[in-house]
């Protein structure tokens, strides 16, 4: 994928320090034209060329030209996760971390490093840095906190890479609008980490749904999580003495958001529930559930168009609607399934409900799972969406389609996620046109779609 | 809302200020924008003032806005600029093209992305031009605001600006995304 120079064992040679312009003579070369210019000054042919079978893609390894090379952004617990399963991708390659915290860059290139057996990962401090100097990175992993997903997708998709961005993947509906638009301008590949739409279980409550099984479907329930509120913290924690640039650069974290003391219980991921980092316990699992029932019922195009007001601190309860008829209604508890990111989609015929945990959806009748597997395979024949989320993203990157979990999805499914905070904040109900892409009548609602950035970030 | 504006006014201490800005960018009107505007050279609270600032429907703002381009600097003007573009204030072309020459490359960065924004035949030929100068450091961003720019004029219709535009990105020495973006959007103006 890449066209950036590699060593003799095809991974991708790091370039942490690129050589001042003069000395590399380089810097208006393309890698083809350097590559064309030292072989004539007799550069490359004077050396033995050893090439190992794993960079030819024998010995079932992938060839380093089909590669994808990947770099990340702000990973933490949840970003480990991703990128162990992206690293267990025979075709991808992980060579750089990017992090305003010193110990987690280093974590990270610990991790990558030992897995590769080698020293070779790179660390970045500064996004803008990362993403001018390694043109060799094809796609980005961004599990930052929510304050910096849309804004640090919106860069790296302007300099040339596809993005994998952590949820929730907006904290404004601007913001959303603004990822739709780059990777449109740039024709960049991006999925947002909604997994649960990459899923068997899941896959079979939607197929079952989409197949009309469940007869005309009237009411879907989506779960939101049954920790913190939707009401927001505004607070400031006591101020600590800022550390050193290097260790943690509180400026860097704090990103795009309203500047505010430092104190270390934020960088160590007690940002949640704050006004400036979150998006609310409706944000938190609503960025998977919303997408999953809006994808479901063929609303993965638009948003919700009314939002009814509950009288408690979470919305859970809310009722939303949308245009199709269809109504989805907030759930925090385990009335309507056990576990996590739970969804239930019932109809005139029938429901099925499922969530984290399952072996398999909870039905109406058995007769619904009769076929599981083969809706299945049928949608992954369908679709060309694997059963695996960031298999789905690698081979978009490769073939260009559309993934699952595509900017439009992401964009329509958090702006319902925004307009349910934004109804429980104002406390009433909203109605919200998604062709407008503003709410009716409601000149409060409306200011709160954006959220000025702090100097100097512009997305 | 006149409290909100009296809490600026005072010494309150700088959290509550931040809050009553916070507040201001909810329910404020044109009443609170002068005393906004004060603030937008304020190091501290110059984004709190465009905070409330850049949600208020009204063209007061866009005229506090342009006054504070010739009166702040550095990232301070870096964020004034952004919050023209977020307006997409069309008024503002004039001094944001000459902000193009500015030596601070940020600046440079910021104004031809709102000017990218707002869009407009000036708008284009002064971006073409700016893109033909640029150092290669700058080239990208100000390719970015072209293809914006492109946008904006596909938007209104004007193909044939749209298409040179397109044109002029596509051979500018930029990475092969640009060049992907260009070649995109030149059929979208056929």
């Amino acid at each position: 994928m890449s066209k950036q120079p590699r060593s003799s064992d095809g991974r991708v040679s790091r370039q942490r320090e690129p050589l001042p312009v003069e000395a590399a003579g380089t810097s208006s070369l393309s890698r083809r034209q350097f590559l064309r210019r030292a072989a004539a000054a007799g550069g490359l042919a004077a050396a033995p060329f050893i090439i190992p079978a794993s960079a030819r893609g024998q010995d079932g390894a992938v060839a380093p030209s089909e590669r994808i090379v990947l770099g990340g952004i702000g990973i933490g617990g949840r970003g480990s996760g991703d990128l162990n399963w992206m690293m267990g991708e025979k075709d991808v390659q992980f060579v750089a971390v990017c992090d305003a915290k010193k110990s987690q860059r280093e974590k990270v290139k610990k991790m990558v490093d030992g897995r590769y057996g080698n020293s070779d990962c790179a660390t970045y401090r500064d996004i803008r840095e990362f993403l001018a100097e390694r043109e060799d990175v094809d796609a980005v992993l961004i599990a930052t906190g929510d304050r910096w997903h849309a804004l640090a997708s919106v860069m790296a998709m302007r300099a040339g890479k596809d993005v994998y961005s952590e949820k929730p993947s907006c904290m404004t509906i601007a913001e959303g609008r603004a990822v739709v638009e780059t990777a449109r301008r740039y024709g960049r590949i991006y999925q947002t980490g909604t997994q649960r739409l990459s899923e068997a279980k899941f896959t079979v409550a939607n197929e079952l749904l989409r197949t009309g099984r469940l007869g005309k479907v009237h009411t879907v329930r989506a779960h939101i999580a049954p920790w913190d509120a939707a009401e927001m913290n505004y607070d400031w924690r006591p101020a600590e003495p800022e550390p050193s640039r290097d260790e943690v650069d509180w400026d860097q974290w704090l990103g795009p958001c309203p500047w505010r003391p430092f104190n270390a219980a934020y960088v160590r991921g007690g940002w949640r529930g704050y006004y400036d980092f979150h998006t609310s316990c409706i944000g938190e699992w609503g960025a998977h559930t919303f997408a999953q029932c809006q994808v479901a019922i063929g609303a993965g195009d638009t948003s919700a168009i009314e939002y009814q007001y509950v009288n408690n601190p979470t919305g859970d309860g809310m009722v939303t609607k949308f245009a199709n008829g269809i109504k989805m209604i907030l759930s925090r508890g385990n009335t309507w399934w056990r576990g996590s990111c739970g969804v239930r989609y019932e109809g005139t015929e029938g429901w099925v409900a499922v969530a984290d945990g399952y072996a398999k959806p909870e039905v109406s009748s058995p007769a619904l799972l009769a076929d599981s597997q083969k809706l299945v395979e049928d949608y992954t024949a369908r679709t060309r969406h694997p059963m695996s989320h960031v298999r789905d993203l690698f081979d978009c990157v490769k073939s260009r389609r559309q993934t699952v979990a595509n900017p439009e999805v992401m964009y329509r499914s958090m702006t319902t996620v925004h307009a349910a905070n934004i109804c429980m904040w104002l406390k009433r109900d909203l109605k919200y046109d998604p062709v407008k892409e503003e709410f009716v009548d409601d000149a409060e609602a409306n200011r709160l779609r954006s959220r000025a950035m702090r100097e100097p970030w512009i997305i | 809302m006149s409290k909100l504006i009296a809490v600026l006014e005072s010494d309150a201490p700088h959290k509550e200020k931040v809050d009553a800005c916070r507040q201001l960018g909810l329910v404020g009107t044109k009443d609170a924008v002068p005393v906004l505007a004060e603030l937008l050279g304020d190091e501290k609270l110059a984004h709190m003032a465009r905070y409330a600032l850049e949600p208020i429907p009204d063209p007061v703002v866009d005229d506090a806005l342009r006054d504070a381009l010739g009166q702040v600097k550095g990232r301070l003007l870096v964020g004034v600029i952004a919050s023209i573009g977020v307006r997409r204030d069309a008024k503002a072309v004039k001094p944001l093209v000459s902000l193009l020459k500015n030596a601070d490359a940020e600046v440079v960065r910021a104004a031809a992305k709102t000017l990218g924004r707002i869009g407009g035949s000036e708008v284009a030929d002064e971006l073409k031009q700016t893109l033909a100068d640029a150092p290669g450091a700058l080239r990208p961003a100000v390719a970015d605001a072209c293809l914006g720019c492109a946008e904006v004029l596909l938007a209104a219709d004007k193909r044939t600006e749209a298409a040179a535009m397109y044109q002029s990105v596509a051979q500018a020495e930029l990475p092969k995304h640009f060049r992907v973006a260009a070649a995109q959007g030149a059929i979208q103006a056929r």
